[in-house]
């Protein structure tokens, strides 16, 4: 076991190194030097020369490259181009906001799926399976933005049950340490949690359902129910500790999900994440913050599918020989 | 709206349940038919489908306005027996560039998907067939791929062109979305080179390519269908994200994604001119889920037994 | 309800500590963040909001807004000045000014500013506005003396309104180069009304009122920005009660809904801005040639008659713009509708089109000559909504006279650094102005200016600027040469004179005393109050 993670985690690792070079070198080549361009230059000649000097801009590629490198052995990402401040800061500004709006739709997106599938299996081809699935179905087709704006629409502008956006009240909780703060907080993350949450609860469900009809019909549930084990007892205990097996994959599944998510329904509402800030670098030509956000973006897609696999180890010892 | 555009409208909904009833009637001749139609959701799916190709390819006969055509002192106008769906804050009637823009957002979806199967199927075949260092290498260069959000480096693609074409558009789409796709053939690919079949061929002497393409892709063919129905939803989402973000299709080419872009900054007065859009692409993808699941219980040899 | 709910345990957890006159909060939701709190660099609207409450001028723009001569001025850091010679201008300052460290302001910091400013490596945006100075010194510690290049009308405004006074003693020890970087940019140190507090990116930021400011303690204590990506979105925050003030309200539907608010006043005000679709005349990324169609003077009238500019307009900005006579702000003393310009008639438009030669000989719907179609494209910033409307408008305009137009819709960054490099056909550009044209018209619209993306070039308008501002000898005289300027140009047609926008702001009813100085709307900001009898507990509740 040991042994497998560690060769999972160095594979880890160097899938988010490759995506870092990769996204290093296509900015790089792409932009060049953006005092560049002669005459046309946008920036005047004497700030060009201590730019260069400073961020080696006049250097070849690779050797920017090795620089980069190093300097992100020792935890530093370079300075944005437009924030004025270095990309780690910005970045570690973002990543809790993202990170808690993204928790928040996971266990939204799990709860509400897992008991809409578990509840659609146990009454399978019911007219209330039915409702749900198409329900379920129509949500998880929509374009998650659209959701948000919409619910914004709704519950923020019209009907003023939650805030328009923004991370809380910067009036009565300039920072989250109080009760009431904190509790601020969370009424200023329930829409966009929702909005993410849905889209991903709804599809979850769909997934649940099929993996719980899968596991009924296997032969083990047919004799606990010949058994005469109590339908509950069944359904709960040994139906569904084998249909969530495949449930864990969806885990791994759920990361790029999430980010992809992020990264509109932040800008919907108003959200300072991950998403509005690499969103944001890219349009921008930030290229520092763009080189950075790729990193965090792939180390979270890559941790994702690390923990999936863990878990999938954990839950079925099997698996482990196989992969490895 | 004039009576030729509602005729229109109604001839494509009675087209859709012609193509419906046919389809059906096809389908009882094989298992594999019968299961499809068996799931509850493939035939309205199959119907909306073909309701919105036939409208985006009769889209001059169905529209009432030209999709361009800015109507003075007409902006934000509420849905009305004129403007059905209402205009939108540059006074366009709404439901003629929904009709023009299914035409873009369906186009997309379908080519966006075409390129990335196929792709996806060369690679996936490629690395399948040949295994060893070729498959090492194609595959972690999948993983690599996997492993950044789609929408990212599309955004990326997107913003280090100084102006992009729709066709770039699609190419850019198709090739950032093959990495799923490869991975599914290449599994089928492993298990199928094994086979009779396969042996034979090669022992005939024929070429890998003959062999990946002639003999094995055709048989992994169920999977690859039911992914690219299903990728093609995504790919729809997907230009819609972009559109939003101001980075997919070029105005005033209407497509479902810019329709949200360019209603939404007067959300407030006039909802009708990015909600009705969204509903649309919701339609759509759900269509195309439920088409791609009674596909995917439908080409399933373990339901074969059932 | 949840709103109830969470208002008043903050309430009940945070005691409402503040009584009396000094207390208020404002809450202002801007459409934008600063990039970096340092006045040298930056010149954003929104940055110049914030520093306005940070940082002293030597003397301010009174509410009459005239720039010629001094009469005019209120004493800021200085407390009175004299002309030594006609072109010697020395200013005492005040020896109660002091920065929020204790330290008190000097002569020393006045001319370090100007060094900053004028500093190559700093690169400021406003180097070009202090041309015509050619020395600052410093006399004894609250003693500085301004010598100019010349003797002209606008020389006082100059060497007051363009620059922020910075403290020596925190700056002086940061490399130029990375000034744009430091820390101090992020958490500066001031001498103004308010003292910063905190900055949350992407969030809010926020300043409070210094008690012991020598000109007199602001009334409203807290001051909080919200930042949001976008107009809408402030707007809707204003309107739901998350925010008690903005800038403008822009669109007219925005205005019509703000003003509706119960809560909510409008005060409309003299807007700065004008935007204009501008041609390229020279050829894009290489000045040298002419453009393969804007080079054409001919072709650009037709294409300027060819708008109606007044349809647009009402699309867009409802009553709340002017078409204007040319590159003008409404904020200008200058404006003038009687100002002659080229009129709307696309008959003429086309017919001058098709005498040009461009015909649609292949009936694709677009005029074409020698093989090559009428067509180019558009630089649009994304991030301005009007923008995009425009670019959106005059594509149709454009086609149905046969003129095919694509839109390059690029961030805001990326426009700004293409434009400045000429690699665009045309945009679709916005300036925010200056309270004179004396530096704004000739950076943007004479050879050689600093921000002539379009390359325009005509001596005649060159000479005639040059006269309103430097040897007019009254206003009388000064504005006539405007006006002659301003209708050379027009005939050029370098450029569709889209809008010149007449602003709204809007605020909370219970603020008192707002008063806007339209070139910066919260100059006066120290000076608004909330009284006693209408505080909530959001104005006493401390942070």
């Amino acid at each position: 076991m040991a042994a497998w993670l560690v060769r999972r985690l160095a594979a880890s690792i160097a899938i988010v190194l490759a995506v870092v070079t990769i996204t290093f070198f296509v900015v790089h080549l792409a932009h060049g030097d953006p005092c560049g361009g002669g005459e046309q230059r946008p920036l005047p000649e004497e700030m060009c020369r201590r730019l260069r000097a400073r961020f080696g801009y006049d250097q070849p590629v690779y050797v920017q490259y090795a620089k980069y490198l190093v300097a992100l052995l020792h935890g530093d990402l370079g300075e944005s181009l437009g924030l004025h401040r270095p990309v780690a800061d910005a970045l570690a500004d973002a990543i809790p906001n993202t990170f808690t709006l993204a928790l928040a739709a996971l266990v939204i997106d799990f709860a509400l799926g897992l008991a809409l599938g578990i509840y659609q299996a146990v009454r399978e081809r019911s007219v209330v399976d039915i409702a749900l699935g198409n329900a379920a179905l129509f949500v998880n087709s929509m374009p998650v933005f659209w959701l948000g704006l919409v619910v914004l629409l709704v519950f923020a502008q019209r009907l003023h049950w939650f805030p328009v956006g923004g991370l809380g009240d910067p009036v009565l909780c300039p920072s989250v340490a109080s009760l009431p703060c904190q509790l601020d907080f969370l009424w200023h993350l329930a829409l966009p949690a929702l909005t993410l949450g849905l889209v991903g609860a709804a599809g979850t469900a769909r997934y649940q359902r099929a993996a719980m009809l899968e596991v009924i019909g296997q032969d083990y549930v047919r004799t606990a129910r010949a058994k005469g084990l109590p339908e509950r007892r069944v359904l709960l205990v040994h139906a569904l500790r084998n249909a969530l097996l495949p449930f864990i994959t969806l885990i791994g599944l759920t990361f790029p999900f999430l980010l992809t998510g992020a990264v509109l329904v932040e800008t919907v509402f108003a959200w300072p994440g991950m998403g509005r800030l690499a969103v944001n670098a890219i349009l921008q030509r930030d290229y520092p913050v763009v080189t950075g956000a790729a990193l965090v973006a792939s180390g979270m897609v890559v941790l994702g599918s690390l923990i999936a696999d863990v878990l999938y180890g954990v839950a079925d010892p099997r698996i482990r020989v196989r992969d490895a | 709206m004039n009576v030729e555009n509602w005729l229109a409208l109604g001839g494509a909904a009675v087209l859709a349940l012609l193509v419906v009833a046919e389809l059906r009637r096809r389908a009882v001749t094989s298992a594999a038919g019968r299961r499809f139609f068996r799931h509850p959701t493939a035939a309205p799916g199959v119907f909306a489908l073909a309701f919105f190709v036939t409208v985006a390819v009769a889209a001059p006969v169905v529209a009432p306005y030209p999709p361009y055509y800015q109507i003075a002192r007409r902006e934000n106008l509420r849905p009305s027996p004129q403007h059905v769906l209402g205009t939108d804050p540059y006074g366009r009637d709404v439901l003629s560039r929904l009709v023009y823009g299914a035409r873009i957002s369906l186009g997309i979806g379908a080519l966006g998907m075409a390129v990335a199967v196929t792709v996806g199927a060369i690679v996936g075949g490629v690395a399948g067939y040949f295994r060893g260092w070729v498959d090492t290498a194609l595959m972690r260069l999948v993983d690599v791929g996997l492993a950044m959000p789609r929408i990212f480096v599309l955004l990326m693609a997107v913003a280090l062109t100084e102006h992009i074409s729709l066709w770039v558009l699609v190419l850019l789409i198709g090739l950032t979305g093959w990495f799923g796709t490869s991975r599914l053939v290449r599994a089928e690919v492993l298990s199928l080179r094994e086979r009779e079949f396969a042996a034979a061929a090669r022992a005939m002497g024929a070429g890998a390519g003959r062999v990946i393409f002639r003999h094995v892709l055709p048989n992994a063919a169920a999977p690859i269908i039911v992914s690219a129905a299903l990728g093609i939803g995504s790919v729809m989402l997907l230009e819609a994200g972009l559109s939003f973000l101001g980075m997919g299709v070029p105005s005033p080419v209407p497509s479902w994604g810019n329709m949200i872009a360019d209603g939404w900054i007067k959300m407030a007065v006039a909802p009708w001119a990015a909600t009705f859009p969204g509903l649309a692409i919701s339609l759509v993808v759900m269509a195309l889920n439920a088409v791609g699941d009674a596909l995917r219980d439908a080409l399933d040899p373990r339901k074969e037994a059932v | 309800m949840a709103l109830a709910c969470v208002m008043l345990l903050g309430a009940c957890q945070r005691r409402p500590s503040c009584i009396g006159e000094y207390c208020g909060t404002l809450v202002i939701a801007a459409a934008g963040e600063p990039d970096v709190l340092l006045s040298p660099i930056s010149d954003r609207s929104i940055t110049r909001d914030v520093t306005d409450q940070l940082f002293l001028k030597l003397a301010d723009l009174g509410l009459s807004g005239n720039t010629i001569g001094d009469e005019d001025f209120q004493p800021q850091l200085a407390e009175r000045w004299e002309w030594d010679a006609p072109t010697t201008l020395v200013f005492h300052l005040d020896p109660r000014a002091r920065w929020q460290d204790g330290q008190p302001v000097t002569a020393a910091d006045v001319a370090f500013t100007y060094d900053a400013y004028t500093d190559t490596i700093v690169g400021s945006p406003f180097r070009s506005s202090l041309r015509q100075i050619a020395a600052v010194t410093t006399r004894d510690s609250l003693t500085v003396v301004f010598r100019f290049r010349q003797r002209y009308p606008e020389m006082f405004y100059d060497a007051v309104y363009h620059m922020r006074i910075m403290p020596s003693h925190l700056l002086r020890e940061v490399p130029r180069p990375q000034w744009s970087s430091t820390a101090f940019g992020r958490a500066p140190v001031g001498d103004g009304p308010y003292r910063f507090v905190a900055w949350k990116a992407g969030e809010s930021l926020e300043l409070a009122a210094d008690s012991t400011f020598f000109l007199g303690r602001p009334h409203i204590r807290r001051v909080i920005w919200r930042f949001t990506p976008d107009q809408t979105v402030a707007v809707t925050q204003l309107i739901a009660g998350d925010a008690d003030a903005i800038e403008v309200l822009v669109a007219p539907d925005n205005v019509q809904r703000a003003c509706a608010t119960p809560r909510l006043a409008c005060y409309p005000y003299k807007g700065a801005q004008y935007g204009y679709l501008g041609f390229n005349l020279a050829a894009p990324g290489d000045t040298t040639k002419p453009h393969p169609l804007f080079g054409d003077r001919d072709l650009r009238r037709a294409l300027v008659m060819a708008v109606d500019r007044e349809r647009l307009l009402r699309t867009v900005w409802g009553d709340f713009a002017k078409v204007p006579p040319g590159p003008l702000s409404q904020l200008w003393w200058i404006w003038d509708p009687e100002i002659r310009e080229l009129p709307y008639d696309s008959a003429q438009a086309a017919r001058l089109l098709t005498r040009l030669g461009w015909i649609d000989t292949d009936g694709d719907g677009v005029r074409d000559k020698d093989g090559h179609p009428l067509a180019f494209r558009v630089l649009v910033p994304t991030t301005s909504a009007i923008r995009r409307q425009y670019a959106r408008l005059l594509q149709e305009q454009y086609r149905t006279m046969g003129v095919d137009v694509q839109l390059d819709e690029v961030d805001f960054s990326l426009f700004n650094e293409r434009s400045r490099a000429g690699r665009f056909d045309a945009l679709i550009n916005v300036w925010t102005t200056d309270p004179t044209p004396s530096s704004g018209f000739p950076q943007t619209w004479t050879g050689g200016g600093r921000s002539n993306y379009g390359h325009y070039d005509n001596p005649d308008v060159d000479q005639l600027v040059d006269r309103a501002v430097v040897s007019a000898g009254n206003r009388d005289q000064a504005r006539r040469a405007w006006r002659s300027a301003t209708e050379t140009l027009n005939r050029d047609a370098p450029a569709v004179f889209l809008f010149a926008t007449e602003n709204v702001a809007a605020a909370d009813k219970r603020v008192e005393d707002v008063r806007i100085r339209p070139d910066s709307w919260l100059a006066l900001l120290r000076t608004w109050r909330i009284p006693v009898d209408r505080q909530t507990d959001r104005d006493r509740v401390e942070r």
